[in-house]
């Protein structure tokens, strides 16, 4: 047994430093838990980190690729932090980004050819949204009135989502799939006046400035609006709610929308930006999963979302590029291990923020008699 | 009786931010009754926790009939015969009397024979007063009898030392009386007897001595025969505490009424929460709902201000019929309602004073936080709030402070048209220390005078009494009693409390209405 006792004890102090500081140690923390890791498989941790991040950050293509895969993080993860700070646990953001390519290109297909690009792109991504909403509907309304765990219901319909659009490219002969291709199906391509412009010759395009717009709608809503207002008194306590006649049911059902339709909007996103097409394998990438990593390393803040997303997506990025390391042959998957302990160090991140951890003596009778006697 | 049953010597208790017991000295003799006597958050319940072994001294040390000993647990001191009384019960639902006194008893043999059992059991009723039917299931007793059951599993183990907390506040005055003569039984016998209470009352005529604390140091150790009511006050708040009651002048007979129930009815569990209730509440009066607790108050409460639907009757606020209408409804009619549950209902934790103070403020499409942080500064000010700010977290209130930031929402604009008429609040200063408690009281009367019908529901007689115009008592869900607070004993309150209506038998034994 050890010689002391090990107790969790709640901070009553909340500095803003304590805030920032979490994230950035719990990242430290999961490079050097990787870096172990790396080091085990026989790699330098730090030649990696340092290719890592060339890759990712400081070369040019390297930014705006990383950017690139970091617009639809940045929607994936408002969808997750609008409901996870009311407590409602939307998981299912990856398939209403299926849905919301799924809308989007249709929407692109039959609507967009003709109109000018601006319009066209805005008909994508409203179709998009769409698409993302009504993908949430049911669980939400099955949440409201039936209170069902809205994790479970999501995380379903994302399955649902994902084998519906497999199966109207690889399953079917539907508006989506390009019949003039024979040898390997895929999708029917956008036109041009569905698509995101691009920046110069890279692969960034206005998705980008989109989705910060975005990012900063959804800090006005819910910083000014009563809506939003209403929908952080339903999150941290709806006896309150009831109380002041907030219609709870209601305002769970509406953010419940909003975080569909920011999940189907980043497939449309991805749609117009990056595949032009439904892609089911350009598009299965756990962008929605990621999502709930970006909200929480964010705490659910707007703004730090996009340079969560921002870091994430560097090292997504940097996932391939390790895999052609001149002499070292990094595997893929380092990428994603990161990624995964970066999210654990941060929940852990979140207890010791919150708590103190505090170590008393073990004392014995004898001990506490002699001490409390002398 | 020169070595102490059981002491503290110089114990302190921290916990996170609070220092609850500061080098407390207390000792209980055999035979005695010994109060701690205090306000909520003294540290009353922080020292029987460390006599009973639920907490361990941060500093100092207890003592067992002068030896020093370290007690880990209530099992401990279940062990050394220290035994405490929760004043939230510890029994289970479903098992029978016997079943939960022996219970955990690590003294039980393998095999058990329920037959010993229950004579032990009656046997201890019998000697202590405490008549108990060992077989009966505690889904089926009443609050008293179920506080019988603790004192029993105690006596059952042996305990020579029983602490009760605050035994007193969940029961009716004729179950009080019959709880004293169980307690005058135990000294007799050569228990120590540790009484929590806040109730002044109570205190001088059940106790041998008393100790004092306030902010969780001893103000005071005095024998009951030395002192009087008035000086444990002041012992109590640290400065001489004044006490009036102030009426409604005026005859309210003929003023408007404000605030009307008729026939008002609530089935929860299929049993009437709230049975056929009328109540009509004029202007310029102080209606008091007194009752002990779980006989209706809160959904009655809820049902006024809209916040559950009845099933049947109905609810007028400023003759504009509000029934089923929704909290919204009776909010515009002119009622304010400020919830027993402070933080958690009537206020949001997790949010900032300037957020709570929009709760219950109408919607436009972008919120007023300028205008409410001009509120909330008002306030701070004008109701002397204890807070680091406006935008501190309503979690980081006392319970005055957070009564009164409540209340200065709530009270808002009283006496203009848009102001509330009605303002009904439940147990106002539950929780408070005196003084902020006697701010509240002058807040309420202040709105009477300024034209408001105020509603009162409480579980403490005392307050009811000293508040109320009106004084009306709810018993399992219906008005049990009604009547002028000035034409009502607390005999015939009490009476009501206990469900014996006025056409019964008065003069029943203590026994037969106490059971």
């Amino acid at each position: 047994m050890l010689p002391f006792n090990v107790r969790l004890e709640r901070r009553m102090d909340f500095p803003w430093w304590r805030n920032a500081l979490t994230p950035f140690l719990s990242v430290l923390a999961a490079l050097i838990v990787g870096g172990a890791f790396l080091a085990i498989e026989g790699f330098n941790p730090i030649t990696v980190y340092r290719a890592l991040f060339d890759a990712s950050f400081t070369s040019k293509f390297g930014i705006t690729d990383t950017l690139t895969l970091a617009t639809p993080l940045i929607l994936t993860g408002l969808a997750a932090a609008i409901v996870f700070r009311m407590n409602l646990f939307n998981i299912g953001a990856e398939g209403q980004l299926y849905l919301g390519a799924i809308f989007g290109s249709w929407a692109g297909l039959t609507i967009s050819e003709g109109l000018p690009t601006i319009l066209g792109v805005t008909v994508v991504l409203i179709a998009g949204a769409i698409g993302g909403a009504l993908w949430a509907l049911p669980p939400a309304l099955a949440k409201a009135y039936l209170g069902t765990s809205e994790i479970i219901t999501t995380l379903m319909f994302t399955f649902i989502g994902l084998f519906l659009m497999k199966y109207l490219i690889f399953g079917s002969n539907s508006a989506w799939r390009d019949t003039e291709v024979a040898n390997f199906p895929q999708g029917r391509k956008i036109p041009p006046e569905a698509r995101f412009e691009a920046f110069g010759n890279t692969r960034l395009h206005w998705g980008l400035i989109v989705a910060i717009g975005i990012a900063i709608g959804i800090w006005a809503l819910i910083r000014f609006t009563s809506l939003g207002f209403d929908m952080n008194v339903v999150g941290s306590s709806p006896n309150a709610a009831a109380y002041a006649g907030i219609p709870v049911r209601r305002t769970v059902i509406i953010a419940l929308l909003i975080s569909g339709a920011l999940g189907g909007l980043a497939g449309a996103t991805e749609v117009a930006g990056r595949a032009f097409a439904l892609d089911p394998n350009g598009l299965e990438l756990g962008i929605g999963f990621t999502g709930i990593v970006v909200a929480a390393l964010a705490r659910y803040n707007p703004f730090a979302i996009i340079f969560v997303a921002t870091f994430l997506g560097g090292i997504r990025n940097a996932g391939l590029a390790l895999q052609s390391l001149p002499g070292e042959r990094v595997p893929v998957e380092v990428s994603l291990m990161l990624q995964g302990a970066i999210l654990l160090f941060a929940i852990g991140g979140e207890v010791f923020g919150n708590n103190r951890l505090r170590l008393t003596r073990r004392v014995t009778t004898a001990d506490a008699i002699a001490e409390a006697t002398a | 009786m020169t070595t102490p049953a059981i002491a503290a010597v110089a114990a302190t208790k921290r916990f996170p931010g609070v220092l609850a017991n500061d080098a407390v000295d207390f000792t209980v003799f055999a035979g005695e009754v010994h109060t701690i006597l205090g306000e909520n958050g003294a540290g009353k319940s922080t020292l029987a926790a460390m006599l009973c072994g639920l907490y361990q001294p941060d500093e100092g040390h207890v003592e067992r009939n002068g030896e020093p000993t370290l007690l880990r647990s209530p099992r401990d001191g279940l062990a050394q015969g220290i035994g405490m009384v929760h004043q939230h019960f510890r029994l289970v639902d479903r098992f029978t009397v016997a079943e939960n006194v022996i219970l955990g008893d690590p003294d039980q043999p393998r095999l058990i024979d329920q037959s010993v059992v229950e004579t032990r059991v009656a046997e201890i009723g019998e000697r202590f007063g405490l008549p108990i039917d060992p077989r009966a299931r505690i889904a089926d007793l009443t609050v008293g009898q179920r506080q019988r059951v603790e004192i029993v599993k105690m006596l059952y183990r042996d305990a020579e030392v029983l602490l009760l907390d605050e035994p007193t506040a969940v029961l009716t005055p004729k179950e009080v009386e019959a709880l004293f003569i169980t307690v005058n039984a135990m000294t007799a016998a050569g228990k120590a007897i540790v009484f929590i209470s806040h109730k002044l009352g109570e205190v001088m005529s059940i106790s041998d001595r008393v100790t004092v604390m306030r902010a969780g140091r001893v103000t005071g150790e005095v024998a009951t025969a030395d002192t009087d009511q008035r000086h444990l006050a002041e012992l109590m708040v640290g400065r001489p505490v004044e006490s009036e009651t102030r009426r409604a002048t005026a005859k309210s007979g003929q003023a408007d009424v404000l605030l009307e129930c008729r026939g008002l009815t609530l089935s929860i569990d299929g049993q009437n929460a709230v049975d056929d209730v009328d109540i009509t509440l004029r202007r310029g009066e102080i209606l008091g709902i007194a009752g002990v607790a779980g006989n209706g108050q809160r959904p009655l409460a809820r049902l006024l201000a809209g916040i559950d639907g009845c099933d049947a009757g109905s609810v007028a606020v400023n003759g504009s019929s509000v029934t089923n209408h929704g909290p919204l409804a009776a909010r515009n009619a002119g009622l304010a309602f400020v919830p027993e549950d402070r933080l958690g209902t009537g206020l949001v934790p997790g949010l900032s004073l300037t957020d709570n103070m929009l709760l219950t403020r109408p919607r436009k499409f972008l919120v007023d936080r300028k205008g409410a942080r001009r509120e909330v500064g008002q306030a701070i000010t004008d109701y002397e709030i204890k807070t680091p700010g406006t935008e501190a977290h309503a979690r980081l209130l006392s319970g005055g402070n957070s009564q009164k930031v409540l209340l200065a929402r709530e009270l808002a604009s009283l006496g203009t048209e848009d102001g509330p008429q009605v303002i009904i609040v439940s147990s106002p200063t539950r929780g408070l220390d005196i003084g902020a408690a006697e701010f509240v009281r002058g807040l309420l009367h202040e709105a009477r005078e300024r034209g408001a019908a105020v509603l009162i529901i409480s579980e403490d007689l005392d307050e009811v009494r000293s508040l109320a115009d009106r004084v009306a008592v709810l018993y399992r869900g219906q008005i049990a009693l009604q009547g002028r607070t000035d034409d009502l004993t607390i005999e015939q309150i009490g009476l009501a409390m206990a469900g014996v209506s006025a056409d019964d038998d008065v003069g029943a034994s203590p026994a037969e209405v106490a059971g």
